[in-house]
């Protein structure tokens, strides 16, 4: 028997607007045709709800009640000196290779003049690769099928994706400086981008890359940014991606990652001035000995929803992972964690090791935490933990006692909540840069 | 000069009375210990003169200096001079030893209109200060008393007592949980401290701390008030009979 579920406008309108500009968007032939059954599926299967496990706390379905339209890169509508601007003195000094989009599109790559480009790494927009034959290895990437409206980011990602990077680390290389892929929204009109980026880094090679989305104004934005990285044997990659959109944006964020043997991913996320954030993650061990490592902040703001999803599937033995997250979480705000490890019969001597931790600030914020651990190899070590509390009263009154004003030793006490996760960070320029900007997010009085 | 009026706190919570009707004065320059029986009140009153939640004054007065702080929270307060030195001193994890040292230390100095130290400024203070009581500067670089022993909590507990130089010092059974060593380290270090324009208040469960700490005045404090007052002589009286005597007494 077919239910027939009646479509919310935000699934009409998306539906619509697809055939609307699916002939403008980059590729052809099969990427045409990869886009066509993208929403397709995503007709079928439609928004994930609350009744769907791996979005019960984040109910896409209800909360997207409006499709905004496709930002455009109107060089008029932003000004290149505001760039620095809008990603803050910190990260605006950082000693780094920059690739800019604004609104989606690839706008420029800025550099020292001494870097020597495609030495270390090839880097192209993925506009450009999308017509080409040379594209042909993508296919595995867009041609794989959804399956079910938990997929529905993806799903959307790939039918829509008009631009993203498309990057190479080369076998044995490491570039000079982190690599900065900056994501700007800019414009007074509520507006849309949708960037698909392919990293691969290869065969013991290493790098730092540095993943922003911003916003340059006060313009509602909605962002679905969905990225693969493949790590080959013996890579080493450190990965920290910060969101900070503004309390009118939605963040649709998938990051789909694969570990070669002995290879190590290690991944650091935050979000924070954001009204909806949902990150997904999803990563496999390709082969034995692998790492993952994960560090999350969530900072909620009043009524701000961020939400860390993540799956791990240990397929092979002897790989590692370990994912710490801390949310802070103000007035009317929700802090979603869930992490799902999955060690496969013949993964023995998996190493897995989970830790969520929530700071309450409020009477009416909520953390949702559900670990869930799937195990069906029999020499394993998996665990996982979850806490949830206020700031500890008695510790308050030890710093006030010390002479500490009571607001200067609530920050100290949160900062040094959260700087546990921000320790993880490895690059010492990116950890001074990161942690300042949730201090400051911590000073201005938002919780 | 610190002065207790007619003291009577409960429980914010609970209508239980902790103490009922205290008046104590101690003078500037004067060491004066408070002993008493379990539950007589002793950590209330160091908790009530800090300004610790959880406690209703229901009469009476504390004045420090001519001054009542009952009103004041207890960053004012530890501006205006008073310290206590916690019996079970707490642990933060995530904040550097230093780190929270020259925090208080500076948080104060601004509030007693003295510039801020710099960091170097405030290293060599803290490394000085250190050395006397035998911490070792590695051990603050830790976070704040996060895996360090009884003993090492308490000579902690005196090291920031000499970094924020204040002028009333209650310290709250701070010879609990400490061997002679480390007692000897711990009242060499409050002797240290004892001066003319400082009044500190020992409140201690055993005679033994005294005998390293000389007190000025003894006084014994049961069913919430100071049953009995005494010069150095009276711990050593206490140490032979107890505290048999006090608790039979009606309130």
């Amino acid at each position: 028997m077919n239910v027939v579920v009646s479509k919310t406008k935000a699934e009409q309108q998306l539906a619509e607007q697809f055939e609307a500009r699916a002939a403008r968007l980059p590729g052809a032939g099969w990427v045409r045709e990869a886009r066509r059954k993208a929403i397709g599926a995503f007709a079928a299967f439609g928004l994930p709800s609350r009744r769907s496990e791996a979005w019960r706390y984040s109910d896409l379905r209800a909360r997207w009640k409006q499709v905004f339209a496709a930002a455009a890169l109107d060089p008029g509508t932003f000004d290149p000196a505001l760039i620095d601007a809008a990603l803050g003195p910190e990260l605006a000094k950082l000693d780094c290779i920059r690739m800019l989009f604004v609104n989606g599109t690839f706008l420029r790559a800025e550099m020292p003049a001494s870097e020597a480009p495609g030495e270390a790494y090839r880097f192209d927009p993925l506009s450009s690769c999308l017509g080409q034959p040379s594209a042909d290895w993508m296919r595995p990437i867009f041609q794989r099928p959804a399956r079910s409206s938990e997929d529905a980011a993806l799903t959307l990602n790939t039918a829509f994706m008009s631009d993203g990077a498309v990057l190479a680390v080369l076998e044995g290389k490491t570039p000079a400086r982190p690599l900065h892929l900056v994501f700007l929204t800019a414009g007074e009109a509520p507006a849309s981008s949708v960037m698909r980026n392919l990293i691969e880094v290869r065969k013991g090679a290493s790098a730092v890359i540095l993943e922003t989305h911003v916003a340059m104004g006060t313009a509602p934005c909605h962002t679905n940014s969905a990225t693969e990285i493949r790590l080959h044997e013996a890579a080493r990659v450190e990965h920290i991606r910060l969101v900070r959109e503004g309390p009118a944006a939605m963040h649709l964020g998938t990051l789909t990652a694969s570990i070669g043997a002995n290879a190590r991913y290690q991944a650091f996320q935050l979000a924070l001035d954001s009204g909806f954030v949902r990150n997904g993650l999803n990563v496999a061990f390709d082969g034995p000995g692998g790492r993952f490592d994960l560090a999350a902040v969530m900072l909620a703001g009043k009524g701000e929803h961020i939400d860390t999803t993540l799956v791990v599937e240990h397929k092979l033995p002897g790989c590692t992972s370990r994912e710490l997250v801390k949310a802070v979480l103000g007035p009317a705000s929700q802090g979603v964690f869930q992490g799902k490890v999955i060690v496969a019969e013949d993964a023995q001597k998996s190493d897995g090791k989970q830790m969520a931790q929530a700071l309450l600030l409020a009477e009416d914020a909520e953390f949702d935490s559900k670990p869930e651990l799937e195990i069906y190899a029999d020499d394993v070590i998996c665990g996982h933990g979850s806490t949830a509390a206020q700031i500890d009263e008695e510790l308050l009154f030890y710093c006030q006692s010390r002479g500490i004003p009571r607001q200067a030793a609530r920050a100290l006490l949160i900062e040094a909540f959260v700087g546990e996760a921000l320790d993880k960070i490895d690059n010492d320029e990116i950890r001074a840069a990161v942690g300042a900007i949730a201090t400051d997010w911590l000073n201005a009085g938002k919780v | 000069m610190l002065e207790i009026k007619n003291l009577h706190v409960k429980l914010a919570e609970e209508d239980r009375v902790i103490l009922d009707g205290l008046t104590l004065s101690v003078p500037k320059g004067e060491v004066h210990a408070i002993m008493g029986p379990n539950g007589s009140g002793k950590s209330t009153l160091a908790y009530v003169i800090a300004g610790r939640d959880g406690y209703e004054v229901t009469d009476g007065d504390i004045l420090w200096n001519g001054e009542s702080i009952l009103d004041m929270e207890p960053d004012e307060r530890a501006a205006k001079g008073v310290f206590l030195a916690f019996q079970y001193p707490m642990e933060i994890p995530g904040v550097a030893g230093l780190t929270f040292l020259r925090t208080a230390v500076n948080s104060v100095r601004k509030k007693r209109g003295k510039p801020e130290l710099s960091t170097p400024d405030f290293l060599k203070l803290a490394r000085e200060r250190a050395g006397k009581l035998k911490i070792q500067m590695d051990m603050l670089k830790r976070p704040v008393n996060v895996g360090f022993s009884g003993g090492e909590k308490k000579r902690s507990e005196i090291l920031q007592m000499a970094l924020l130089e204040p002028s009333l010092c209650v310290l709250d059974e701070t010879d609990s949980g400490l061997d002679i060593d480390a007692l000897r380290i711990v009242a060499d270090g409050v002797n240290a401290l004892r001066g003319p324009d400082r009044a500190m208040l020992v409140i201690t469960h055993y005679q033994r701390l005294l005998n390293h700490i000389v007190p000025d005045r003894v006084h014994v404090l049961a069913h919430g008030k100071i049953q009995r007052s005494g010069g150095k002589e009276l711990a050593l009286e206490l140490e032979k009979s107890g505290y048999a005597e006090y608790s039979g007494k009606a309130a």
